[in-house]
């Protein structure tokens, strides 16, 4: 269960189905950029996934963006990237933050060639690097350079 | 059950020897090795960790830096990360070094509580006297786990396992090292080398000569040449090696 809205900043205009998959809403509000293909450049958008029942009510993700510029086949080139995990209970588990990435809308897949940080809720896992490939659909994380783990209370 | 007194008299064997080697260890040591297959070899090194609690002052929270070449795959599901390629591991007390490693992501700020580290496996560590202990594997397992109110945290090296610890190098097929008790045991094979010097005065008349160490059992003096099982050591109590409570004798 997913879907995606977009908080208005200044301007406010359509609502276009952007994100593929059938169960995605996407409410594009454009900035009066056009784009070649005729999908608009969207601001400060949100998408939540959800539980499955009987935690439906409680996000399982969410995935937020400054930027999202659409490109052909589905992809969504997202600036200032914040991917947030939760467990069942509410509680956040996975924090990840990348400027600059391509998200795959129909695989959920996103990726960039740019930095990654990531951590987990409580800030005492944390882990950096260039390069990075994350499959959503089974939470899978790949960094391919530079990584660099930070863990409190790892070891004594 | 039935090689209990085989593993004692080991045991009373290595603290004799290990006793002899702090007494006598000098620069330009001589090398001993000492041999005694099937037995079990369990040093108990001294650190404080199961001393009488003293009260410490409160610790900022201690950093583990983990970094790697190669790429890191995270199982944010399955809370398992991965890294590749000349893994670097820099903990206050224990620096690591492999090709492949795998942890536990911890939850809810715990601890990590499984490692498993592969290929040209080096870890160094410095316990809280600030002796230096210098392991190698081709694979070590660490484990921590709290139970019934009590923590064990061990480290299990295989695959041409080596340790080094004060003056001593000690080999084997597996070497456990208990660091919630900061305890050696090498379970299977073990091999103790003891680099002893033979020049000092304290090394007695039946020591070899200085020039022409030997290199394995056979060669050692009639003195070394009492192996585990028919040596019948008196219990003395090792100066310098406390005497502890060993779970793997007691059984």
């Amino acid at each position: 269960m997913r879907h995606v809205t977009l908080r208005a900043t200044c301007h406010l205009s359509l609502v276009t189905p952007l994100l593929a998959a059938g169960t995605v809403l996407f409410s594009a509000i454009p900035d009066g950029r056009t784009q070649p293909n005729g999908v608009q450049h969207a601001s400060d958008f949100t998408s939540v996934e959800y539980f499955e029942p009987p935690h439906q009510q409680q996000m399982k993700s969410r995935l937020s963006g400054a930027e999202a510029q659409p490109q052909a086949g589905g992809l969504l080139v997202i600036r200032q990237l914040k991917l947030e995990t939760f467990n069942p209970d509410g509680k956040s588990e996975i924090i990840v933050n990348a400027p600059e990435c391509v998200y795959d809308t129909f695989n959920r897949v996103a990726s960039s060639p740019g930095h990654l940080q990531a951590q987990t809720g409580d800030g005492k896992f944390r882990v950096e690097g260039d390069g990075f490939l994350w499959r959503q659909n089974d939470s899978f994380l790949t960094i391919s350079n530079h990584v660099q783990t930070v863990i409190e209370n790892a070891m004594k | 059950m039935k090689d209990r007194p085989a593993k004692i008299v080991c045991l009373f064997v290595f603290l004799a020897l290990a006793n002899s080697a702090r007494l006598c260890a000098q620069a330009g040591a001589n090398a001993v090795v000492a041999k005694a297959t099937n037995a079990v070899v369990s040093v108990p090194l001294p650190a404080a960790t199961n001393a009488a609690p003293v009260a410490q002052p409160v610790k900022p929270h201690p950093l583990t830096l983990i970094e790697s070449d190669g790429p890191a795959d995270f199982d944010l599901g399955g809370r398992e990360v991965v890294y590749h390629d000349h893994v670097r591991v820099d903990s206050p007390e224990m620096k690591l070094s492999c090709e492949w490693l795998a942890a536990d992501v911890p939850q809810d700020g715990g601890h990590v509580t499984n490692i498993v580290a592969e290929t040209n496996v080096v870890i160094d560590a410095t316990d809280d006297k600030g002796q230096k202990l210098h392991a190698t594997g081709a694979r070590a397992v660490y484990v921590y786990a709290v139970q019934n109110g009590a923590t064990n945290e061990t480290v299990t090296l295989t695959g041409s396992a080596r340790v080094e610890y004060a003056q001593d190098v000690l080999t084997g097929d597996v070497i456990n090292w208990d660091r919630a008790h900061n305890h050696l045991s090498v379970p299977n094979n073990p091999k103790m080398i003891i680099h002893e010097n033979f020049n000092s005065p304290a090394a007695g008349a039946n020591s070899p000569p200085a020039t022409n160490p030997p290199a394995n059992m056979t060669n050692l003096s009639p003195a070394f040449h009492r192996s585990a099982v028919d040596t019948n050591f008196p219990p003395a109590k090792s100066e310098l090696v406390p005497e502890r409570h060993d779970p793997l004798l007691d059984h």
